[in-house]
């Protein structure tokens, strides 16, 4: 990483401008400045930033999507405290979390490393590694059941042919049905992430290694000692994007098992929607959003100090 | 400063938007003229594949010619969100139909339907009382299917087995699932739903979800593992694997009977003029009963189904309610049972003449004993009419899929449940 350094104080570098002209050159700069932003944030503005606000007045109300929303002050805060669902809900998220996170880095980490060579049809295979993030999710849920499926699925028929006499049921037993979905949802981010981390091995200088390669470092050593330092930012820039987006996950679980069986893959969005959309509770489910916005942001800003006080 | 603004400005946004509430109101027009045109639209879904909002319509404006009636049609997957967007944003149908009655509180207690007790409805209606909240009507029901066994002839004449003659039990039904099981037919198709076990379980025990006791599910879902277990029934995972469908099932002659709504007679006829499925004699028997109290052509079998109604948009213009009432009295009356039944729809008010020209239609039943199942039972609403009773059905929901996937044992599965109603609903 480069740094600047700071002009020595006292040089002058040439004369001021006059006054008017530099705040005159600054309005014309911010303008120009907003008028790209504009557009896409007049957009963001009333479709999602004005909703939020709006979910935490909400959060204080009991609204039913008709009528007046009465203020009812922390009840909804002290029901989410006492309920048996949502807890199940934030315990199934962050055990999804903590087998998708590490799961999907090491994945994508290791699809970067290998496709990282410049060799022949190394684009094709890219390309074939991304396509499941950018596959319709019905498609995935359906095609996956089928492949999960405890009896004729092809998953068990493997396991079975290698010599495991029973196979776990997967989407259909409580215990195996988050690890399905984690797997299905590591398979869909890979490629992704892949592509995040391709751009961050192009940053990794090749005169490290090859100092490292004359110094007798083996492939691991380098990997360690070379590689993961200089990719220390792009992977901070993955763990945060997959760590919020492994908290917010819904539409996967809805599609593949929508929370069942029992309640076993039932996480936090999904909570929201069946309190909002199925049952009309729209003030409870926006409690609910609120502890999940806390959840994700203070877990990020975690992250953020941590990253801090590695880098410094 | 222009961080300031834009603080104050959104916050003031926020406010303004949340104080000025939901509903949208129209201006009440004057009209003292009865024979004024009026325009009344109508929430609908599938227009083109569930023909009974059009038919509806069109017989209502032949005696009624000043009025036209647009029907507004919605995804049937997501009626009850999408016309709840409507309604909050003002933009509603005059007419609610009310697709499902758990949603009824819903509308109701945001001011969304108008008190409709003075419209007539023709003695023996059924399904009336799911519009009611605290004595006070909300909605008329036109329809008011209920939940029958079909049975495939050929597959019986086929097995040998001797075809359902309205006196069966549970066992009756299981012993005929054995007897019908051959390599490539299973004795029955059970299909996803919790309503096919709850459904039963509820009606026929007289239970009431709302107490939060589900004790009376163990025995019927014990019955009905034990067919799935032996083999005589698809597996419900297999079924959720495989997506499968209970019109495929039965229409394709995979499975010899089904536990399915009156609905999917008009279906089922349809498909087989169509060639989606196969040509075969089939027939409707009652459901089978808990004991032989209820059980017999001389008896009134119990089973369970929920009415469909039309309810009245509170902020319609005053000087289409007269019109709206006048539509809503239609539908229940005899009259429109007769178009309805000639479409193939159950209307909520069955008589003779609506039995005759419901199983006129070219491909339905003929003998006596569908008539008989269609036309005498006792219907109870699997949904009651309450606040609480979308959250209690989703509880029972996952009660189901964990106990039919072979995760959670059943007694295990409704100690979760029953705890689960006493923590989230009280």
């Amino acid at each position: 990483m480069t740094t600047t350094e700071a002009p020595p104080s006292g040089t002058a570098l040439r004369p001021p401008k006059p006054t008017r002209r530099r705040s005159a050159l600054r309005r014309r700069n911010a303008l120009i400045g907003w008028s790209f932003i504009l557009p896409n944030f007049i957009g963001f503005g009333f479709l999602t930033l004005l909703p939020v606000l709006i979910l935490f007045y909400m959060a204080f109300t009991n609204w039913n999507v008709f009528g007046k929303a009465d203020w009812v002050g922390l009840a909804n805060f002290q029901r989410l405290l006492g309920d048996g669902s949502f807890r199940i809900a934030f315990l199934n998220t962050l055990y999804y979390s903590v087998m998708h996170i590490p799961l999907t880095i090491v994945v994508s980490l290791g699809l970067a490393l290998l496709l990282n060579n410049k060799l022949r049809g190394v684009a094709f295979f890219r390309t074939a590694a991304f396509f499941p993030y950018i596959t319709s999710i019905v498609a995935i849920a359906v095609v996956w059941n089928l492949l999960f499926s405890p009896d004729y699925g092809p998953v068990n028929e493997i396991l079975r042919a290698i010599g495991i006499s029973s196979p776990p049921g997967w989407l259909t037993s409580s215990e195996w049905a988050m690890p399905a979905v984690v797997i299905v949802s590591t398979w869909r981010d890979m490629g992704y992430y892949m592509i995040l981390f391709l751009a961050g091995l192009q940053t990794v200088p090749r005169e490290l290694h090859e100092a490292a390669r004359v110094d007798g470092a083996s492939v691991w050593q380098r990997f360690v000692n070379v590689t993961l330092p200089c990719l220390r930012p792009t992977m901070f820039f993955v763990t945060v994007m997959l760590t919020i987006n492994s908290f917010k996950i819904f539409d996967l679980i809805l599609v593949m098992t929508d929370g069942g069986p029992g309640q076993s893959t039932l996480v936090l969005s999904q909570f929201i929607y069946k309190k909002g959309f199925e049952e009309s509770q729209f003030g409870y489910a926006s409690a609910a959003a609120v502890a999940l916005f806390f959840l994700c942001i203070l877990v990020t800003i975690g992250q953020f100090l941590w990253n801090k006080k590695r880098s410094a | 400063m222009n961080r300031k603004i834009l603080a104050a400005g959104s916050i003031a946004a926020v406010a303004a938007l949340a104080l000025a509430g939901c509903s949208g109101g129209t201006d009440a027009a004057e009209s003292a003229d009865p024979d004024a045109p009026i325009t009344l639209t109508l929430s609908g879904w599938s227009i083109d594949t569930t023909p009974e909002f059009q038919t509806l319509a069109d017989a209502f404006t032949a005696g009624h010619p000043n009025v036209t009636i647009e029907l507004k049609e919605y995804d049937p997957a997501e009626y009850n969100t999408l016309v709840t967007a409507d309604l909050a944003a003002g933009s509603g149908p005059d007419i609610i139909t009310q697709k499902e009655v758990k949603y009824v509180t819903t509308f109701q207690e945001g001011g969304q339907l108008l008190d409709v007790s003075d419209v007539k409805l023709p003695d023996g209606i059924g399904g009336a009382d799911s519009y009611k909240v605290d004595g006070v009507s909300y909605a008329v029901p036109y329809r008011q299917d209920s939940w029958v066994l079909y049975y495939d002839k050929a597959l019986f004449d086929a097995a040998g087995v001797a075809y359902p003659d309205g006196s069966w039990t549970w066992d009756d039904y299981a012993d005929a699932a054995e007897a019908l099981t051959t390599d490539a037919v299973k004795g029955d198709y059970l299909h996803r739903w919790q309503s096919t076990v709850q459904g039963f379980a509820n009606a026929q025990t007289g239970t009431d979800i709302l107490k939060g006791d589900f004790s009376n599910l163990k025995d019927y879902y014990d019955n009905t593992l034990a067919l799935q277990d032996a083999g005589y029934q698809v597996d419900f995972n297999t079924s959720t694997a495989n997506q499968l469908t209970y019109q495929g099932e039965f229409g394709t002659q995979k499975a010899a009977m089904l536990l399915m709504g009156t609905w999917y007679t008009a279906t089922l006829i349809a498909q087989q003029a169509s060639g989606e499925a196969n040509d075969f004699e089939w027939g409707i028997a009652p459901a089978p009963q808990l004991d032989a109290k209820t059980a017999g052509t001389d008896n009134t079998p119990v089973t369970f189904g929920d009415p469909t109604g039309f309810g009245i948009n509170a902020n319609i213009d005053s000087a289409k309610v007269d019109a709206a009432k006048q539509f809503l009295e239609f539908a229940a009356s005899e009259d429109a049972a007769q178009a309805l039944a000639e479409i193939g729809i159950t209307p909520a008010l069955t008589s003779d003449a609506v039995a005759d020209a419901y199983f006129a239609v070219e491909g339905a039943p003929s003998d006596d004993l569908s008539k008989f199942a269609w036309s005498t039972h006792k219907v109870l609403p699997e949904n009651p009419t309450s606040s609480k009773t979308a959250t209690i059905q989703g509880i029972l929901g996952d009660l189901h899929t964990a106990v039919m996937s072979g995760s959670t044992p059943i007694d295990d599965a409704i100690k979760t449940a029953e705890d689960r109603v006493k923590n989230e609903v009280g």
